[in-house]
């Protein structure tokens, strides 16, 4: 990693140029205009990879435990998912009670104040930390470090996740430093284009709101966190996932030991009623001065992770826009060069989450890459994607789970996964299987029903006097200034 | 264990508990072919994957003036085609296949890798040698490319508040041309590149005596000898590649900058020093130094300028490791009501600290187990230890200072901390570049 990385520098200093953004996924295809020749040797075999089974365990209070040994390194990773304490349920009036809840929690406890915290958390080079989302159902607490020391790093985190105090002096702090991140995070274009986004496609579901505001952070009192904390942060809610150097029968009594006070509640989480797809094609513009390109961010409510469609779902992602390969990137980037790049995505979780689509592009081209948009989004619904085409992809789904076998922590999270959304114990071991019978009657399908042009709902973030005709061609047009008011 | 032996007895007393722990070495084995291609293998049979990495010994340093960007262009056009391989069909070959690929440029080296699975070792090999022997450029595809980077320079630099003040920092503080300019380059100098120059960097740089291949993960190295031969072994070496001088002048006054940015919400301070470049002693002592300031939250930047002071709302340094005269920075974003020249001055006041205090045995201590713990990390993916490997090799010319960092992290004494921090932070050393919020018109 990191030859020039040093201690904390920003991104921007790090200056490192490279091809495509540095998390790529998946490969490509069709507005290749020159033939592949075909003449480098490939391995027709897709290597198989057996994923080693996480083992499970259960404590009296509830809470699920996922451990994976690998002992190739002396490090230790452990993740918690707390269904409940994540954004979503952010009470009314109090938007990023739930992030700030966790961001607090390394703050102090009964007994360490925030700098012996810091001090000890850094002494030993171990990782603490805590985090919720605004659209999230879950807070994520993470520690991790290094195998010779883990007793004295698993006991600060401990104490961490199951005494936090909250004091009032650290918030008024922490309050101080969000304040300003609000008003900086409002100079970026993909946090305004995805907070529109958000707003546009989740309607009244709580994932519409992606950031506090002020008032909201004023709002908020460490009373408001105590009760939170107490409500939210509950083992039955609760996965653990160990990866690393660790085994089963030397780290479940310490478990117990440490966590088994932990006490259960009878909260379970409920979510509100799904979000359902907008009905209307909308255009929303965020007016930026000075911005010499236009964000664009497309999309709508699409599905959730049990969905039947989703292994339909995940190779129609590949076709149209997952990574530096598909036909968005060859299209928009490779053939007409109007951006650095152009990609599709989705999420799904136990609520729909919507598909999206979304390039940078020079201000001027804005309206040839909103026909090449809509044109890739009109050939995957009205044509079937051709054979060697889908094969492709179906393959790149398939063969890169290798990879994942390099990372503990991966698999891990494929244990988690299955967990967290109940899915079958032999989920990932027919998960290739399920991928292989994707038909192009599958993918044109699922299309159709999901990437409706009728009711997409489109955000564009730049110089609006100069994109605002361009747009007005693709729905009733509502122009925002950066601080997200309506203008016209 | 006897390298342990120099050190005071409090110090050899927390080795002695580290050396019960599992040492992380990369083990490997370093030869060239014939026609000069570094050649460094590490095999590893724990997951059924290889990563490769090629560095080239080229970066934006070896830029012409007029030509600024072009090696990170030249970059983009490896992924464009070459005689057995056609545009696009690099990358879709390599995700098809299960893999992940990428390149990077940066101002000393140019890198391109890929990870696989095992089982695909001809692949990766085949389109890395087929690049090097035989690049196919058109006037279309460097057109394509030269809109995407142009694209990259917009998305990263001129549409992002502070995107210009990096280029002002390295602008400001060096007189080489060498590191003066950036690597993404600027628009007018990107709209000069021509095919010609394509074709002569080509010639010039992309020789296998001009290069390092590292390969790390399941494979066995015999095998992978045989291969190497096979792909890359009839590539015809070229003259020595000519490597700029990147010597600077003494710099003999502090020069300073204010820059308006019309995206930034907040000023933005930043200070540098120039400094020895990465892998001498004294650099290590710099890197020591600006842990000690800056790494983690309990750092004295952090705990001083952020929480107590309130001055900044975050606050960094950093030492940057090149082959040249590198860069010690310094930088915060300043609080809305706080004052520039408020926050210049409490930075001043921990350098003028480090410079006169020793740092305490608790703050070294920190610094020895960030070097330990990122030694451990470093090693979990392939790739990582395959870029590692050929970057230092490249930059360095040794690819062992992969497994030496902590050796020569534990070198740096309290006495060599105070002794950098007064010979290169100094007020005729430094460089400010101050960048205000545009006001509104």
């Amino acid at each position: 990693m990191r030859k020039s990385l040093i201690c904390l520098i920003p991104v921007a200093f790090m200056a490192a140029w490279a091809q495509t953004p540095q998390t790529p996924q998946a490969p490509a295809s069709k507005a290749v205009k020159e033939a592949f020749k075909n003449k480098a040797p490939v391995s027709k075999d897709v290597l198989k990879v057996k994923f080693p089974n996480a083992v499970e365990s259960h404590l009296d209070n509830g809470l699920t435990i996922l451990i994976l040994e690998n002992h190739r390194l002396p490090q230790i990773s452990m993740t918690m998912q707390i269904r409940g304490a994540g954004g979503l349920f952010d009470p009314q009036g109090m938007t990023g009670l739930a992030a700030v809840t966790a961001q607090m929690m390394r703050e102090g406890t009964i007994t360490r104040n925030s700098k012996q915290i810091a001090e000890e958390v850094d002494r030993m080079a171990a990782s603490i930390s805590a985090g919720a989302s605004t659209d999230s159902q879950y807070a994520d607490f993470f520690m991790s470090g290094l195998t010779d020391n883990f007793v004295d790093w698993f006991a600060l985190g401990t104490d961490v996740l199951l005494h936090p105090s909250f004091p009032a002096d650290e918030w008024t702090k922490l309050k101080q430093r969000q304040l300003i991140n609000l008003r900086q995070q409002r100079t970026n274009p993909s946090f305004l284009a995805t907070e529109r986004f958000n707003k546009a496609v989740y309607g009244e579901f709580p994932a519409a709101i992606i950031s506090a505001t002020p008032a909201s952070l004023e709002a908020i009192t460490p009373e408001a966190m105590k009760k939170f904390w107490a409500e939210r942060f509950v083992p039955q809610n609760t996965i653990l996932g160990i990866s690393g150097d660790v085994t089963a029968a030397e780290i479940l009594p310490k478990l117990k030991a440490a966590l088994g006070g932990w006490k259960k509640s009878e909260w379970t989480p409920k979510l509100p009623a799904d979000p359902a797809p907008a009905t209307a094609a909308r255009v929303l513009l965020v007016n930026r001065p000075g911005s010499v390109q236009t964000n664009l961010l497309m999309g709508n409510i699409a599905i959730n992770r049990t969905s039947p469609d989703y292994p339909a779902f995940v190779v129609m992602n590949q076709v149209l826009g997952a990574g530096s390969t598909a036909r968005l990137f060859n299209n928009l980037r490779e053939d007409k060069g109007y951006t650095y790049g152009a990609y599709s995505s989705f999420s799904a979780a136990t609520f729909p989450g919507p598909w999206r689509a979304n390039a940078e592009v020079r201000t001027d081209v804005t309206e040839g890459s909103m026909r090449e948009f809509f044109n890739e989004f009109k050939r995957i619904r009205e044509e079937k994607v051709p054979a060697a085409e889908l094969e492709e992809k179906k393959r790149t789904v398939v063969a890169s789970f290798a990879l994942s076998m390099e990372s503990p922590a991966s698999l891990l999270n494929l244990s988690i996964t299955r967990k967290a959304y109940g899915l079958p114990a032999d989920y990932w071991d027919t998960y290739p299987a399920k991928i292989a019978a994707v038909t192009p009657e599958d993918i044109q399908r699922v299309a159709q029903k999901y990437l409706s042009l009728d009711n997409i709902q489109i955000v564009a973030v730049g110089d609006v006097t100069k994109i605002k005709p361009v747009m007005e061609k693709y729905g009733k047009v509502t122009v925002f200034d950066s601080e997200g008011k309506v203008v016209e | 264990m006897k390298k342990f032996l120099a050190f005071s007895a409090v110090l050899a007393l927390a080795f002695a508990a580290l050396a019960a722990t599992k040492e992380v070495v990369i083990p490997f084995k370093q030869f060239k072919l014939k026609n000069g291609l570094t050649v460094i293998l590490s095999e590893d049979h724990s997951a059924p994957t290889y990563s490769i990495a090629v560095s080239y010994n080229v970066g934006s340093r070896n830029e012409k003036e007029g030509r600024t960007g072009f090696a990170h262009l030249f970059e983009h056009m490896m992924f464009q085609g070459s005689e057995n391989v056609a545009k696009m069909e690099h990358s879709t070959l390599i995700s098809t296949n299960g893999g992940s690929l990428n390149g990077t440029t940066d101002e000393d080296r140019t890198l391109y890798f890929e990870t696989l699975p095992a089982n695909q070792m001809d692949l990766g090999l085949f389109l890395e040698a087929d690049r090097m022997r035989s690049l196919a450029v058109t006037q279309a595809t460097l057109d394509n490319q030269r809109n995407a980077v142009q694209e990259e320079r917009r998305l990263r630099v001129d549409n992002q508040p502070y995107g210009k003040t990096f280029e002002a920092v390295n602008a400001t503080a060096y007189d080489n041309f060498g590191y003066r300019h950036s690597v993404i380059g600027s628009m007018e100098d990107l709209n000069a590149a021509s095919l010609q120059d394509v074709q002569e960097f080509f010639k010039r740089y992309y020789a296998p005596n001009n290069a390092v291949i590292a390969i790390v993960g399941d494979f066995k190295s015999d095998e992978v000898q045989a291969k190497l031969n096979k792909y890359f072994g009839d590539i015809p070496a070229q003259p020595a590649a000519p490597q700029p001088d990147m010597a600077e002048p003494a710099q003999k006054a502090e020069r300073r900058k204010t820059l308006e940015d019309q995206f930034a919400q907040l000023p933005r301070l930043d200070i540098v020093y120039k400094i020895p470049s990465g892998n001498t002693p004294d650099y290590y002592a710099l890197r020591v130094m600006c842990q000690i300031l800056s790494a983690g939250q309990s750092s004295r930047m952090y705990q001083h300028l952020v929480k107590e002071q309130e001055l900044a709302q975050n606050a960094f340094a950093g030492a940057g490791s090149q082959r040249g005269p590198g860069l010690a920075q310094f930088g915060a974003m300043v609080r809305p009501g706080k004052d520039v020249a408020a926050v210049e001055k409490a930075i001043y006041a921990e350098i003028a600290k480090i410079q006169t205090e020793p740092v305490t045995d608790a703050e070294l201590e920190k610094v020895h187990m960030i070097a330990r713990r990122s030694e451990v990390a470093g090693a979990q993916s392939t790739l990582n230890r395959a870029i590692e490997l050929a970057d230092t090799a490249v930059n360095f010319g040794d690819a062992n200072l992969v497994n030496e960092t902590y050796k020569k992290t534990i070198a740096v004494t309290k006495d060599d901390v105070m002794r950098v921090a007064k010979k290169y932070l100094t007020e005729n050393n430094r460089t400010v570049i101050v960048t205000l919020p545009k006001k509104a018109q």
